[in-house]
Order: structure tokens, then C-alpha cells, then sequence
């Protein structure tokens, strides 16, 4: 019996230091790991659009709730004035769901540019969303108020030949990214004031 | 019988060299050696485990009851591995994007568990630590040659410096799964060779 | 020999045949001639170059390993060259000298002297090989590449590659009677299908290959090829296609037939055989590769040992 009662005894004490130990140093790393994850999952993607910018959009970043939900909103500021915001939005790709980071300049309200940030398409034909420059190029400079689309259906976005799903996908991500944009505007407007140099 | 703690500590190192004379921890042997650089990541982080759970494992093994040790060691083991896994991820991303899974791996890896049951468990703080740091750092040396001769030889390159000049074509099955059963095994081979002398 | 005699086993010494490692290789060589004057005619001399190479390489690792692993010096059984031989019908004349010499580097050492030399090798050595060699060095290995080299006056396009990606149609600008003169692009020797059935036959004949495997081997390829045709004829080419392309007829009678990692017995001689046309044929209709015959090899290699425990029931014994 004295046995029984040491084996539980120990166990308990131990998993519940165990338990603690882990807790504390998951809020303490919580923070850092939220930065190393921006820096090295969506950083490339977020300065791949907002090149030339003259600070570090991904330390300049704010939160808006929509929905109930924060996302997270990276500002870009060019020749003096935090002109482009970029934030990330989910389409529907070929195998699985394609993030994709859209930057879009509030004064002219025209795209700044987007680029893949995650994606599980095929190799060498709907990867080449995230690999082939000339794609994502194309999206530079369209306007916010309309649709985006591939030229099968009627847009200006050349297809990436062999995967129109991904291309549609990327489109029809960005497509909704702008409504979003248009939506938010103001809220956005309004945040992006802050980062005033 | 009394070892002294050099010996305790420098047995690791070539008579007990884990992967090589133990032929234990082939995962993430095989697994992660594909530069040196992880195979180097990979073995500190092990080293780590190995110290700490050794060290702890020693100091409480008046404590523990027989019956539930292994329950004890694993609770004591994967709280480490917990620990550093949430510190690579804060402050070493790009190696625990490489590492991904076989982090979390190491808690079942055979070498920590076995050098906690075979001698933590039975020999005094400064033994156990002594055995855990040989272990670890022999383990670590073990992965770093492997994977530096599979980098060398599956890419050419070795931490990014071209070593055969542009007219190398890379040896690329080196660097992949098969490639990796091929390498150990020659490599044993030649540690026999060299043994035997 | 009368009756009674049959059964009646003396002891040692025996009288001995003759037969030898080094007379068995010997055949295999004189069997692969044909197939390999045909390629140097055809390729000229960097065929000439890839073959004595290959050869010549494939004995000094031997000689290499055995030295450094202090084993007996197995070079004289001809074995070595026969490897060295058979690696350089598989490639193309335009291989370049290393990877040649890292092919025969592959076989011999790591395909057949670290598991144990001659006759412990559990796969084809030569297969082994050229698996590797195609996962490293693809783009060494093209077919298609030759035609920047040759121009032959045929049609210097791999069927098999054209097959693949174009369908039957493509498959159909190749008459039979040329692709079994060879008159096709491809290795060094396995594209000179009559010369590899006469080496075959010889050997067959000869002794040194039981026919069950390459039988076997050929007739479900045809079998299978001619049930996929049926099914759709637009996408799967013909039986004669596939038999006359690509390693078939090289990897029947010479590939699927290696010693050691072979089986012995007559129905596992059939399945085995009967597995490796049916492979073949499921890799390059449905898989991703051109060719299935290396990789056909290697897996039926692998059931070997699996299907030589189906053994003749031992006379006299109850079970």
C-alpha cells in the first residue's frame, strides 16, 4: 500500500511540475515565436511586395478585429508617408487552401503587388504561383473596385499554363482581399495614420 | 570498477559512439543529416535532452519506484524535449523549420531513454552528467559527419561554399532517404576498418 | 543409365563438369557481343569509348575492394566485366566518363562487394546502379539528348518518352521491323532487339540461363501490354511496342536473370518472371517513369528470396 501511494504520489508531483514548468515557458516564448513565425513564414512574402519601403513592415504592423478575429495588417512606408498596407488573405487552391499576402496603396487605391505565402500546390505546375515572378507581377497596379480575374474569364491575369485552378484561386484571393480592403477602409485609414514619420 | 569521470565522459565519444557502435537514434540519424548544419542542430538538441534528463533522472532515482521509472523518465524526457522545442522555435526558426518533426521525435529516441534506465538511473549526479554530456556530444559529432559527408557529396557545397567548382554535378541520391542507409552503412564500414587496426 | 543406377549416390569426389564462375561469365559476354558490335556500328566511337570504360573500370573496383577489404581477388571470374558490360548497353553513348565510372563504382561496390562479393548480392548490381544513376544524373540519361549528337536518319526520338507523353499515336511512327533492327534511340545495346533474342537464345540454350524466367517474363509483359491496349487503345501502345523498346528484351534475358538474386526453383522461376513483366508494364503505363524495367528488376529482386521458399516437395519425404 505504502508502495501504491509513492508511485501515484510521485507521478503526480512530477507532472504537475512538469505541467507548470512547460506552461510558464510557453507564455514567455509566446511573443518571440509569434515573431520568429512572421519573420520566417509570411516576412519574405510581406517584403517581396513592400519592396523599397523605408522602414520594417513587419515590425510596423496593427491589429483590426474583424469579425471578432484580429488580423494583423503591415504597413509600408514610402518616401515619407505609410502609403501601402499589406495583409493576408485565404483562397482555394488545387489541392488545399493558398495564402496570399495583398498589398494595396491607400492613396491610389491600387494593388501594390501580392505573393504566395503558403500553399501545397503541384510542383512545377501551381507552385510556380509562389516561384514565377512574372505571375504575381501582373497584379501590380490593378484597381481595387473591380474583380480580379484570368483572361479565360474575362480578367487581364495570364494563366500559369497547366494549373488554371491555381491561378483562378490566387485571383479569386485577391479578388476578395479588395473587397475586404474597401470594406475596412476607413478603420484602416485611420490605424495607418499612426505610423506618421 | 570505479570509472573515473573522464572515462565516463570520453567513452561517448568512441567506444560507445551512439549512432556508429550503438547503432541506436537511426531516425533522426537517417532523418535530419542532409547538411551539417542540421545533423549539427539535431545532436545539440539531443545533447541537451540527454544532459538534463540524465541529471535529473540521477538525482531522483532514490525516489522514483521501480514499477512506474519508465513513466517517469518519459514524463521527465518530453518535458525537456517540450522545452526545447519552444526555444528553437523563439530563437532558432530556421533550424526548427529544417528539424520540424524530429524534434519532437526525440522523446522517444532510444538513446536518451536507454541512457536514463542503463546508467542514470543507477550511477550518482556527476557520472550521469559526465555520461550524458559524452554521449551527446559523440552523438552530435556522429550526425554532424554524417551529414557532412552526405552535403559534400550530394551537393557539392559545404555551408554554402562551392567545394568542386561549377563543373561538379551533384551526387543528389546522396542527400536523399536511400542515400542516407548507403552513407551510414559505408561509414561504419569504415570505423570497423580503422577499429580493427 | 540404367533404372536402378538413378538413385544411387556415391560419395566424393565427383566428377566434375567443368562449369566455373569464369566460364559462365564468359558466355554472357559472348552472349552480349552481338548487341554490343551492333551499338558500336551504330553509335560509333563514343560507344566504343563508354563500353571499354565501363569494362575496365568495373574490374579495377573490383580489384580496388578486394585489395582493401583483404578478400580473395575475385577479378579472373569474369563477373566484374560482365557487370562493366551490361552497365554500358544500359547508357546512352553520350554518357559522360564520370558518370561511367561512378556507375560501375556503384554496382560492383555497392551493389554486389559489401553485401558480400560474388553471389550475396540480394539485387541485380547492375540495376542497383543505374537506379541510382537515374535519380541523381537524369538529365545524363536522356535519350532524347543523343539527338543533338546523332542524326542517324530514323526517327532520334525514345519511343517510350514519345509514348508517354504523346499517346499510341506517337507510338504508331515506329514500325516493328525498326525497332527490332534497333533503328530507334536508346542505350548503347538494348535497343538491338534481335541481337539481344540471339544472345538470349544462346544462353538458354548454352545453359548458363534456365528459360523459365525470361518466358515468363516476356509473356506477361505481352499480355498485360495487350490488356491495357484493349481497354484504350488511344493512350496504352501495343504488345510489340513495349517488347521491342526501352530495357525489355536487355532486362529479360539478361537483367531478370542475374545469378544471385534470381530464384531456382520452377514455379518461383514463373512468378518471379511473371511479376517482373507485369511490374514493367504497370510503371510505364500507370506510373511516373518511361521505363519500368530497372525498377521492375530491383522489386522483383526483392520477392526473390520470398518466392524461392515455394520449393519441390523432397522425394521420400512426409509431411
Amino acid at each position: 500500500m505504502r508502495e501504491m501511494i509513492k508511485m501515484v504520489v510521485v507521478l503526480t508531483v512530477l507532472s504537475a511540475v512538469s505541467g507548470g514548468l512547460l506552461a510558464y515557458l510557453r507564455t514567455a516564448t509566446a511573443a518571440q515565436i509569434e515573431r520568429q513565425e512572421l519573420e520566417f513564414v509570411k516576412g519574405p512574402a510581406i517584403r517581396q511586395i513592400l519592396e523599397g519601403a523605408a522602414n520594417d513592415p513587419v515590425n510596423d504592423r496593427f491589429k483590426i478585429d474583424v469579425d471578432g478575429k484580429p488580423r494583423s495588417f503591415f504597413v509600408g512606408v514610402f518616401d515619407g508617408t505609410p502609403s501601402t498596407v499589406a495583409f493576408e488573405v485565404t483562397g482555394k487552391g488545387f489541392a488545399d487552401a493558398i495564402g496570399l499576402m495583398v498589398a494595396v496603396n491607400v492613396e491610389t487605391d491600387k494593388l501594390a503587388g501580392v505573393a504566395v505565402t503558403t500553399h501545397k500546390e503541384t510542383p512545377g505546375l501551381g507552385a510556380r504561383a509562389k516561384e514565377d515572378p512574372s505571375f504575381t507581377a501582373q497584379f501590380k497596379g490593378l484597381p481595387v473596385d473591380k474583380p480580379v480575374q484570368v483572361s479565360k474569364d474575362g480578367g487581364s491575369i495570364s494563366a500559369l499554363s497547366g494549373a488554371t485552378i491555381t491561378s483562378r484561386g490566387v485571383c479569386a484571393a485577391a479578388t476578395d482581399a479588395l473587397s475586404q480592403y474597401r470594406e475596412l477602409k476607413p478603420r484602416i485609414l485611420e490605424k495607418v495614420k499612426g505610423f506618421k514619420k | 570498477m570505479a570509472k573515473t569521470l573522464v572515462q565516463e565522459f570520453t567513452k561517448g565519444l568512441w567506444a560507445e559512439i551512439p549512432p556508429f557502435r550503438l547503432v541506436l537514434g537511426l531516425c533522426p540519424t537517417l532523418g535530419v543529416t542532409t547538411s551539417m548544419k542540421n545533423g549539427l542542430g539535431m545532436g545539440l538538441a539531443t545533447t541537451f535532452v540527454l544532459v538534463f534528463s540524465n541529471i535529473l533522472v540521477s538525482l531522483m532515482r532514490n525516489l522514483i519506484p521501480s514499477k512506474v521509472r519508465i513513466a517517469c523518465f518519459i514524463i521527465i524526457i518530453a518535458t525537456f524535449v517540450i522545452v526545447v522545442e519552444l526555444l528553437m522555435q523563439a530563437y532558432a526558426y530556421a533550424l526548427f523549420q529544417t528539424l520540424g518533426v524530429f524534434i519532437p521525435l526525440i522523446v522517444v529516441n532510444c538513446i536518451v531513454l536507454g541512457r536514463a534506465e542503463a546508467f542514470a538511473s543507477k550511477n550518482g549526479l556527476l557520472a550521469s552528467t559526465a555520461d550524458g554530456l559524452g554521449i551527446g556530444i559523440g552523438f552530435s559529432l556522429s550526425l554532424a559527419a554524417l551529414g557532412a559527408v552526405r552535403e559534400i557529396i550530394g551537393t557539392g557545397m559545404f555551408f554554402g561554399y562551392s567545394l568542386f567548382g561549377p563543373n561538379y554535378k551533384p551526387f543528389t541520391f546522396m542527400i536523399q532517404a536511400p542515400g542516407a542507409f548507403v552513407a551510414l552503412g559505408l561509414m561504419l564500414c569504415l570505423m570497423n576498418l580503422v577499429g580493427k587496426k | 543409365m540404367p533404372e536402378a543406377k538413378k538413385l544411387i549416390v556415391s560419395h566424393a569426389p565427383f566428377i566434375h563438369d567443368g562449369s566455373s564462375i569464369a566460364h559462365r561469365s564468359g558466355q554472357v559476354l559472348l552472349a552480349l557481343m552481338p548487341a554490343a558490335l551492333a551499338g558500336i556500328f551504330r553509335w560509333g566511337v563514343p560507344a566504343l569509348g563508354v563500353i571499354a570504360l565501363s569494362v575496365s573500370s568495373a574490374m579495377l573496383w573490383e580489384l580496388a575492394f578486394n585489395k582493401v577489404a583483404r578478400r580473395p581477388e575475385g577479378i579472373a571470374d569474369g563477373n566484374a566485366a560482365v557487370i562493366g558490360l551490361l552497365l554500358a548497353l544500359l547508357l546512352p553513348a553520350t554518357a559522360p566518363w564520370w558518370l561511367v565510372i561512378a556507375g560501375t563504382f556503384l554496382a560492383v561496390v555497392i551493389g554486389k562487394q559489401i553485401f558480400g562479393g560474388i553471389g550475396a548480392n540480394p539485387f541485380n548490381p547492375v540495376a542497383v546502379s543505374l537506379a541510382i544513376l537515374a535519380v541523381s544524373w537524369k538529365q545524363f540519361l536522356d535519350f532524347d539528348a543523343m539527338l543533338l549528337t546523332y542524326d542517324p536518319g530514323f526517327v532520334m526520338i525514345e519511343p517510350l518518352t514519345a509514348a508517354k507523353a504523346f499517346g499510341t499515336e506517337a507510338a504508331a511512327r515506329f514500325s516493328s521491323l525498326d525497332l527490332l533492327m534497333g533503328r530507334q534511340a536508346g542505350a548503347i545495346g538494348a535497343p538491338f532487339g534481335l541481337w539481344l533474342i540471339v544472345g538470349g537464345l544462346y544462353l538458354v540454350v548454352s545453359g548458363v540461363v534456365r528459360w523459365e524466367i525470361p518466358a515468363a517474363f516476356l509473356a506477361t509483359l505481352i499480355v498485360v501490354a495487350a490488356a491495357f491496349h484493349l481497354v484504350d487503345p488511344l493512350r496504352y501502345a501495343g504488345p510489340a511496342f513495349h517488347l521491342l523498346t526501352g530495357y525489355t528484351l536487355i532486362g529479360a534475358f539478361f537483367l531478370a536473370t542475374e545469378d544471385s538474386s534470381s530464384p531456382v526453383n520452377f514455379w518461383p522461376m514463373l512468378i518471379y518472371g511473371a511479376a517482373g513483366g507485369l511490374m514493367t508494364i504497370l510503371i510505364r503505363n500507370i506510373g511516373a517513369y518511361p521505363d519500368g524495367v530497372i525498377y521492375a528488376v530491383l522489386v522483383i529482386n526483392m520477392i526473390n528470396p520470398l518466392v524461392d521458399k515455394i520449393r519441390p516437395r523432397a522425394l521420400g519425404k512426409v509431411t
